[in-house]
């Protein structure tokens, strides 16, 4: 039973992590139809930079000093850094393809994709980088069931994330207006909502969710590396075609469903196919149920 | 030109300032507590420099002021185009091919090896461009079924020591029935969700082959796999035939080429044949096509396997030459890479593949001091080629315009 | 139509730059070098790539190679990936080199030595400790690092004669080097007479740990063995053991031999056992090596020393030959028998240099010799 527990907890975990990136997906997907294949490298930036305030505060000497202030203000810094870095992405290489095929806008994201991983290669080096790790360390043991501290501060951050979100996008008039234009780009054009800075804003809140899944990644596991960003933006991304593309719900439960398939697949089947288990259930769900769990929110003028 | 410049230094300056703002934190902020600006500002002048020139090229191109230097360049291409164009095409393929035939003779072995290469390549550039081009879907799985291929040929070679003349049409009748396979669940879905599923199955086989160690070894590969070998007689002891390895360098050139040959001239007559038409009919609008009688499944299901199995071919000539096969050679990047040979080239248009196929392997192996820059370089060329010229390097010609284009 | 054919003599055209570029300069004695460069691997193979550049440094100081203006390097990456490394292997036959260091990992050794192997090509190896790297009777290989067949059977006897251990949990990564080594423990493990729990894999390049150690901590071995390619995945999965509260007592192999390992693992790191090829760093040679190498490269790791070995190896032995013939170049290596940097340089007929794996163990932040399988415990 203990065993059962322990691999719920990682896969919540787990799940939490590929929620936050999948929404990205499935935001951008919502309002332009583009597969942002660069998302995956948004979260690696979002390690990167993440790293980096942070070494630089342990360098400073701040970071025994003031450590959640130093956490918090390298959160807040890098999903800054991120929502800027997709901006400027989608200003380049998205825009000037907003009337061309969808193949064409794909390359370019994938082209893109390309770009940053071996621009982060470059400018940060082949090597893992590794996280200052004097924050939270230990746990807590119920009998033979070990919740670590990390575990705790990632699942209520990701749920905070996910709450200030759904209050974004359902409570507040930008929201409204975000999903005005997923829904139909022209009406609400009509109605004066700026589809160009309605865009930008997606970008700009996915990224920022996905870096801050990424310094978590980089906290949870110790380090981080230039090309970590592929294998979990794919699987977001299935996650969020799973739970239905340009459903936010629908994201957040698809990204826990796969984390948890993974973790539990892992566990009780074998640990070398996980990667595999996700794609499986994706086809599966697909196949019976084209739309996807919650069903899709996407803008459907074109024919 | 001072007009066109006015226009265009806002948003110029925006850009690059923009770009120092990403920048300076990956390289200006140190893990020992210092900030420093140096870095920074040495690599953002020489983007800015390169960028400053080539902006200031097209101000120049979009002025005119280049005309003086483009108009009788346009004269002397119109010229020569006038005069070449008497030539009938059959003499310009008979040059091309006598060329491809000499090419061994007169180059090293560097340059053999670059291109067999571009024939694998153009093999599986051509391959993938029945199923986008011809047909309209998008696959991002492709490799799955090079690696089938390659890992055909070499589980016979070893297990049943079958040679590589009789393993080719196993390797392309299982990269057929895997092609169904993976296409049977996949087509009724809609564009953009058949990229992430054919991605997906591609993962799996990729994975499958990674693991599956009583099979395949796993990630060590599989080692010893022969080369292709022919019977030639030998002479002692009368008249017997005995197996003569084809290891050397340029007998591959010449399978590769063989193969490649075979591709085309497959390609080209599908295209225009009758279930090429219906490929296209099924492109530019499949409900349409559906009314027409067109059994758009079986022809979808058709293109997918007719796709994997030239991707088969390249994969047994692959393993072969490699004589090792590992399942690290068909991630998905190598997917993305013929894909972008595809799409870069022209979609739909043969010339236009193979073109993508040579300057894709060529350009890497010519800029080879800068192997740290090349992908890089690949994935901002992407971006660039998209933006100011999606239709590819030569489009290939249509009738109208395509389903996929316009309303996006 | 015309277009397409301007486009297309332009790009035969482009098609004949490359051996335009054709081959250079004077005389160069051309060597290669195959090992990791990028990915998880890529500072162990860094450190190969300098430790064959401080060999070639200090020949050339020596008075260089009769015959030749300069001797030239040419780094390969493999990536730890065994098609990248017959990729590296042909480029390097290209490239017309005399001799090749590499691979580190076994699975990149054991394929493209087949095809330097057939170019008569000589290839010494610093790391690869798989026994089919020398087994199969290839001409022109020789090892200079120890052979897993001696390693596990060390480890085994460490975890049966100091821990005492009676139970064993074994996980590896299913590559040659990881898995060959795992069984071998796990064999020597039952012959004497200690259980193997459980023999489980993960895959090459995971991150995410949490499911197998969740299991092993299921289990509660006494031992828990980890046998992975790297120190970058060895180190995570260290870091994730201690944070899921595992208490078997972690014992690894020689590929974590690397202080990158401790940058990352930090505390985790701690009092772990890692089995490595005893290295006297007492010795002048070694002195003499690492006033040279440290200042320019940083802490020494695992291989940069065999790495040394192996190039002065190859150099010595082309220049007493006096040529570079392949089997005269193989005499020579035959006939060595001198100190190196690693250890005492001498081969046989399969072209190993003899094993001796000692335990070593992580204390404070250093890897300490602890335990022979000849002298018991050691005094530090």
């Amino acid at each position: 039973m203990e065993y059962f527990i322990q691999q719920l907890i990682n896969g919540i975990t787990l799940g939490g992590l590929y929620a936050l990136i999948a929404l990205g997906y499935t935001m951008v997907y919502g309002v332009i139809q583009l597969i942002n294949f660069a998302h995956g490298e948004f979260f690696a930036a979002g390690g990167y930079v993440g790293v980096i305030v942070l070494s630089y505060l342990a360098g400073n000497g701040h970071l025994e000093t003031h450590p959640f202030l130093c956490l918090a203000a390298s959160f807040a810094l890098t999903m800054v850094y991120c929502a800027f870095l997709a901006m400027g992405v989608e200003k380049v290489a998205y825009k000037p393809l907003r009337l061309q095929s969808r193949l064409a806008v794909l390359l370019s994201a994938l082209g893109m994709s390309i770009f940053l991983q071996n621009a982060l290669m470059l400018t940060q080096g082949v090597y893992d980088k590794a996280y200052p790790s004097e924050l939270f360390q230990g746990g807590l043991e119920f009998g033979d069931v070990t919740v670590s501290y990390l575990q705790i501060m990632m699942v209520g951050m990701t749920v905070v994330l996910l709450v200030g979100l759904n209050l974004l996008v359902f409570k507040t008039k930008i929201g409204m207006a975000m999903r005005a234009t997923a829904q139909d780009k022209i009406m609400s054009s009509l109605v004066s909502i700026s589809a160009n800075r309605i865009i930008s804003l997606t970008f700009a809140i996915g990224a920022g969710l996905a870096a801050a899944a990424g310094i978590m990644v980089g906290l949870y596991y110790g380090s981080v590396r230039y090309d970590m960003g592929f294998l979990p933006g794919i699987k977001a991304f299935a996650a969020a075609v799973l739970g239905g593309i340009g459903n936010i719900t629908g994201a957040m439960l698809g990204g826990l469903i796969i984390g948890m398939i993974e973790i539990f697949g892992a566990g009780y089947i074998s640990g070398q196919y996980k990667d595999v288990f996700a794609f499986i259930i994706l086809i599966s769900v697909l196949y019976f149920k084209p739309t996807g769990i919650m069903g899709e929110n996407i803008d459907d003028t074109r024919v | 030109m001072i007009q066109e410049f006015k226009q265009v230094w806002k948003p110029y300056a925006v850009a690059l300032l923009w770009l120092l703002g990403l920048l300076w934190p990956l390289l200006g902020i140190h893990k020992d507590g210092t900030l420093s600006f140096n870095e920074t500002f040495t690599v953002w002048i020489y983007i800015a420099a390169g960028s400053a020139f080539c902006l200031f090229l097209y101000l120049l191109n979009q002025s005119g002021t280049l005309k003086a230097v483009s108009s009788p360049l346009a004269g002397v291409r119109q010229t020569a185009g006038k005069a070449t164009a008497k030539v009938p095409v059959w003499i310009w393929l008979g040059l091309l091919l006598v060329f491809a035939l000499c090419y061994p003779i007169f180059t090293g072995r560097y340059a053999q090896d670059v291109a067999t290469n571009v024939l694998i390549y153009i093999c599986l550039g051509l391959g993938l461009n029945i199923v986008i081009g011809l047909a309209g879907m998008l696959d991002l799985g492709y490799i799955a079924f090079y690696g089938v291929g390659a890992y055909t040929y070499a589980l016979l070679n070893l297990n049943y020591g079958i040679g590589f003349w009789t393993s080719l049409p196993a390797a392309a009748t299982l990269a057929c029935i895997a092609g169904c396979i993976i296409g049977y669940p996949t087509l009724r879905m809609r564009g953009d969700y058949l990229a992430i599923v054919t991605l997906g199955f591609g993962e799996i086989v990729r994975i499958l082959l990674n693991n599956w160690m009583e099979l395949t070894n796993g990630p060590n590969g599989l080692l010893g796999v022969k080369a292709p070998r022919i019977l030639i007689p030998a002479m002692e002891n009368g008249l017997s035939f005995e197996f003569f390895y084809l290891k050397k360098l340029h007998f591959l050139y010449y399978i590769a080429l063989a193969l490649a040959i075979v591709t085309i001239i497959s390609v080209r007559h599908l295209n225009f044949s009758r279930i090429g038409r219906a490929w296209e009919s099924i492109r530019e609008d499949e409900t349409a096509a559906e009314l027409m009688g067109v059994n758009t499944f079986m022809l979808k299901l058709l293109a997918y396997a007719m796709g994997a199995l030239f991707a088969g071919l390249a994969g047994a000539f692959f393993c072969a030459r490699m004589r090792f096969v590992s399942p690290e050679s068909f991630t998905f990047l190598e997917s993305a890479m013929v894909l972008s040979m595809v799409v870069l080239g022209g979609m739909g248009s043969i010339p236009g593949v193979i073109l993508g196929a040579a300057a894709l392997i060529v350009l890497p192996e010519v800029f080879r001091e800068f192997e740290t820059y090349r992908m890089l370089v690949f994935g901002m060329s992407m971006v660039i080629m998209m933006v100011f010229r999606p239709a590819g390097l030569i489009p290939a010609k249509r009738m109208g315009k395509r389903g996929e284009e316009g309303d996006g | 139509m015309m277009r397409s054919k301007t486009w297309k003599l332009l790009m035969l055209g482009l098609i004949l730059v490359p051996f335009v570029f054709g081959t250079a300069s004077a005389k160069t004695l051309k060597i290669g070098s195959m090992s990791p460069l990028t990915g998880p691997y890529a500072s162990d193979g860094t450190d190969i790539k300098n430790g064959v550049l401080t060999a070639i440094e200090v020949f050339e100081a020596a008075g260089g190679m009769p015959g030749y203006d300069k001797i030239e390097l040419f780094p390969q990456d493999t990536a730890c990936d065994p098609k990248q490394a017959v990729a590296s292997a042909n480029k390097l036959i290209n490239l017309e080199v005399v001799g090749v260091i590499g691979a580190y990992c076994s699975s990149s050794t054991i394929p493209s030595s087949v095809t330097l192997n057939e170019e008569e090509i000589p290839m010494l190896t610093p790391a690869s400790t798989n026994e089919a790297v020398t087994d199969r009777g290839l001409p022109y290989m020789f090892r200079l690092c120890g052979r897993d067949d001696d390693q596990a059977p060390a480890a085994a006897k460490f975890l049966k004669e100091y821990l005492k251990a009676k139970t064993i949990f074994i996980v590896d990564d299913k590559t040659t080097y990881s898995q060959g080594l795992a069984d071998g423990v796990a064999k020597s493990a039952k012959e004497m007479g200690m259980e193997v729990v459980e023999h489980d894999h993960v895959n090459q390049g995971d991150k995410d740990f949490a499911a197998v150690l969740t299991k092993a901590k299921a289990a509660n071995a006494d031992v828990f063995y980890m046998s992975l390619q790297g120190y970058s995945p060895g180190a995570l999965m260290t870091l994730q053991a201690k944070r899921l509260g595992l208490e078997s007592q972690i014992v690894t192999q020689d590929a974590m031999f690397q202080p990158k390992f401790m940058d990352v693992a930090k505390e985790a790191s701690e009092g772990i056992y890692l089995t490595y090829g005893f290295t006297d760093t007492s010795t002048p040679e070694y002195k003499s090596f690492e006033d040279l190498y440290v200042p320019k490269y940083g802490p020494i790791a695992a291989y940069a020393t065999y790495a040394y070995d192996a190039a002065t190896v190859l150099l010595k032995a082309i220049k007493a030959a006096g040529s570079t013939d392949p089997d005269k170049i193989k005499a020579e290596i035959m006939k060595m028998d001198f100190d190196g940097v690693a250890k005492r340089i001498k081969f046989n007929e399969k072209g190993d240099s003899g094993s001796s794996y000692i335990a070593y163990k992580i204390e404070n932040g250093k890897f300490v010799p602890f335990w022979s399988p000849v002298k018991g415990l050691l005094q530090k």
